[in-house]
């Protein structure tokens, strides 16, 4: 299928002439012409951008005032889903927010748990010309887009060249066409990246952690340089926490304090042993404060699909259930709120990050010692915990070994994701492709235990609150038998999981990054 | 994917008026949609202004020579997609007869784009042939028009009686008939319409009258709703598509 073109007008005057002279040379056709104002939406960490994707609201400045609610590839040009949005209605803000339409199941998977949320803010004047053929048809549409985002100058006009399926010839031969325009300059970005642009809007946030360490920087410097970005994370998520735009910020929150934490830990010979202890106490109590908002939340995001499990005639049964998750949500967040506006949290934040930029006066033994292989000595030794431990589980366990192993594959992960630039990123890839799978085994055994054992705990709740149907607690009843289903399935996945991380090809892939020679570059 | 044929073993029951009119409802509605042009008379090819030719014809799709995805034109309206017409579809008949598996042919042409459609609109030849055969084994439902006159009524029994006689061929296939081109000033057809009724209850309770509108289909090269959204027609259409979908 052919691609949408996109160009930019560069010339200087009126491009609504220099066009309409292009046009005129093209045997183009206007058919429509609107002025629009349009809000582009997307997740905090840009999913539908980087799915090359746009979702705009794009409401009509004339006329009728109904919103329409557009979805579209900015590599093809097709429309992937354009539904009209009920008149005074908020705008979509989750996914479950979606007005029932086709494509509305693929955006509500891409967006899954984040919300929507307003990128920029344009108001345009839409003008579609069409190249007809013989018969009248259609076979390319050119959109004229001149655009002036809120407070700001216009942004440059842009032409985009809509190919009609089957009719790639004609779109080609226009294409070059307007190539050979000297007004007109092919345009890499769609306009809602120019938009933000010119609104100087903030990067996407990214859960990733994308470190590239120097290999040759001694300890003291790779460690710092993580915890630093360890700590933008964290700045980065806040507000979104604190207002709770959606689940992610706290989850994203979390992971950063807990790499941090396992970054201090794994440091015992990197910083000096009172500051190690101090900040690691600091952000023990961090992750400590945050845990049961997001207990809450987890519970939240998957109640729906507990619910599925039930016939759906039941389902309805949980939204007792539904209630009171989002009641102690919301006073477990209000909790949050309080805890990160204690004195504790502010000098939390004002002192950690002197400490990561100032000189550290004291350190630990290996802090002047090779990044990469105070890195590689640290996997060594959580690796080898992970192969001995993993090894001594079978059939008789108890589950508490296996919670343990899930700790211990976790410090392992976290090594990987922030010291995993110092060595071999083809081995660490590897390495982290084994780990996962060991991981997603032991995770699902943990949360449908713990998951299990949250229920019998809502259910005393809404029992001691003696107003629960028996309906409730027999769909409760429900949902906890399908858990510990689950999590034998997991407990019998088990042992094909470990081995499948133990194996020879594996064990190879952990030597060869544990394996530095001194005098190399790693 | 669902897949729906508008048939009828007569002609001129406005078959193409269905399938072009449906479809563009259910494009409208925001579904990605698709019309196969099977008549090698190529009227909804030409509502769309398309032109009626596939490369390599027939043919190559029923040999597997051409994929069905490089048939495929965009028309002019938002998520409606058309394969058009070719004259040689007049033989399709003997071309499924020389192919392997001729009854899953049409399904398995198909199957590739399971993920491009949300439904794909067979516009089938008025006849009952080893291409019909094909359409039923390929199709989720029939949608059939019933004009209100004894000929007309006479065809869907005749339907009724191959499906019920055929179900290897048929499999999953639903029938849902409708009554099309209805004159309500005409005395026959409001008995017609009141005795079918009776007889056939599970029939789709929308009536598409017959109106210049669908007429004017030709003279505008395009669905109804496109030119004359607020007219009886266009009404009629899209209820018929709401009632459809309730039924799938």
């Amino acid at each position: 299928m052919s691609e949408l073109q996109r160009f930019e007008v560069v010339a200087d005057g009126d491009p609504e002439a220099l066009l309409a002279a292009v046009a005129e040379r093209a045997g183009l056709v206007a058919v429509a012409s609107v002025a629009a104002r349009r809000v582009f939406l997307d997740t905090p960490d840009g999913r539908l951008g980087a799915t090359g994707t746009t979702l705009e609201i794009r409401t009509p400045v004339r006329g009728r005032k109904a919103s329409t609610l557009l979805w579209t590839s900015v590599v093809s040009g097709d429309s992937l889903a354009a539904v009209e949005l009920t008149v005074g209605a908020d705008p979509p803000r989750f996914a479950s927010d979606l007005p029932d339409a086709s494509g509305s199941r693929r955006l509500a998977d891409l967006i899954e748990m984040r919300a929507l949320v307003a990128q920029a803010e344009v108001m345009s004047r839409l003008t579609t010309l069409v190249l007809l053929d013989g018969e009248g048809k259609t076979t390319v549409r050119v959109l004229l887009d001149h655009s002036t985002p809120l407070g700001r100058a216009p942004l440059p006009s842009v032409v985009e060249l809509l190919p009609v399926r089957g009719y790639g010839r004609e779109a080609t031969a226009l294409g070059e066409l307007l190539a050979a325009q000297v007004t007109l300059r092919p345009l890499p970005l769609p306009l809602v990246d120019l938009a933000r642009q010119a609104l100087g809007s903030p990067a996407y946030l990214s859960s990733k952690l994308r470190l590239a360490l120097d290999r040759n920087a001694d300890a003291e410097t790779a460690w710092r340089t993580v915890l630093v970005t360890l700590n933008a994370t964290m700045t980065d998520n806040l507000e979104g926490t604190r207002t709770d735009a959606d689940s992610e910020f706290l989850h994203d929150f979390r992971v950063a304090v807990r790499r941090t934490r396992s970054v201090l830990q794994e440091g015992v010979d990197v910083l000096a042993p009172d500051a190690r202890d101090r900040w690691r106490g600091e952000f023990k109590w961090l992750g400590d404060i945050t845990t049961p908002t997001r207990d809450a939340d987890v519970h939240l995001l998957d109640l729906p699909a507990l619910m599925a499990t039930l016939p759906p005639e039941r389902a309805a049964d949980l939204s007792p259930l539904r209630d009171l998750l989002i009641d102690r949500q919301r006073r477990s967040h209000e909790q949050l709120v309080a805890d990160l506006a204690s004195d504790r949290y502010a000098s939390l934040v004002e002192q950690w990050p002197d400490f990561l930029e100032g000189p550290w006066v004291e350190t630990g033994p290996e802090a002047n010692e090779r990044g990469n292989l105070v890195a590689a000595q640290r996997l060594a030794k959580a690796w080898k915990r992970v192969v001995r431990d993993g090894r001594r589980i079978d059939e008789g366990s108890l589950a508490e070994a296996l919670h343990d192993l899930r700790k211990d594959a976790k410090r392992l992960r976290y090594l990987l994701e922030c010291f995993g630039s110092l060595l071999d990123p083809q081995q660490v890839a590897m390495a982290v492709k084994a780990l996962k799978g060991l991981q997603d085994c032991l995770g699902e055994f943990q949360d449908t235990e713990v998951q299990a054992v949250a229920l019998a705990g809502f259910a005393d709740a809404l029992l001691a609150r003696g107003d629960v149907a028996a309906a409730t607690l027999l769909a409760m009843g429900g949902v906890v038998e399908h858990l510990d289903d689950r999590g034998r399935t997991a407990r019998h996945r088990f042992a094909e999981r470990f081995a499948t991380f133990d194996h020879p090809d594996i064990r190879r892939v952990f030597r060869r990054l544990i394996d530095i020679p001194e005098d190399t570059d790693g | 994917m669902k897949i729906l044929a508008t048939y009828n073993i007569k002609g001129g029951v406005g078959k193409t008026a269905a399938a072009v009119n449906l479809a563009h409802r259910a494009a409208s509605e925001g579904h990605r949609v698709l019309v196969w042009d099977l008549d090698p008379q190529g009227a909804a090819t030409f509502y769309f202004r398309v032109k009626p030719k596939v490369k390599g014809g027939g043919e190559a799709l029923v040999q597997g020579r051409r994929e069905l995805d490089r048939a495929i034109k965009g028309t002019d309206f938002d998520n409606l997609d058309l394969v058009p017409a070719d004259f040689s579809y007049r033989n399709l008949d003997l071309l499924l007869d020389e192919a392997k598996k001729p009854l899953g042919r049409l399904g398995k042409l198909l199957a590739p784009l399971r993920g491009d459609y949300d439904y794909v609109f067979l516009d089938c030849p008025p006849s009952i042939s080893l291409a019909s055969e094909a359409v039923f084994r390929a199709s989720d439902a029939l949608i059939v028009p019933v004009v209100p006159t004894t000929l007309s009524a006479r065809t869907f029994d005749q339907l009724e009686a191959f499906v019920a006689d055929n179900p290897d061929v048929v499999k999953k296939l639903r029938i849902l008939g409708f009554f099309s081109m209805v004159d309500a000033r005409k005395r026959l057809h409001r008995e017609q319409v009141e005795d079918l009724r009776s007889k056939w209850p599970e029939l789709l309770s929308t009536q598409v009258p017959s109106a210049t509108d669908v007429e004017r289909m030709g003279v505008h090269r395009g669905p109804v709703a496109a030119f004359a959204p607020s007219s009886r027609s266009a009404k009629a259409f899209a209820a018929l598509w709401t009632e459809i979908t309730a039924r799938l």
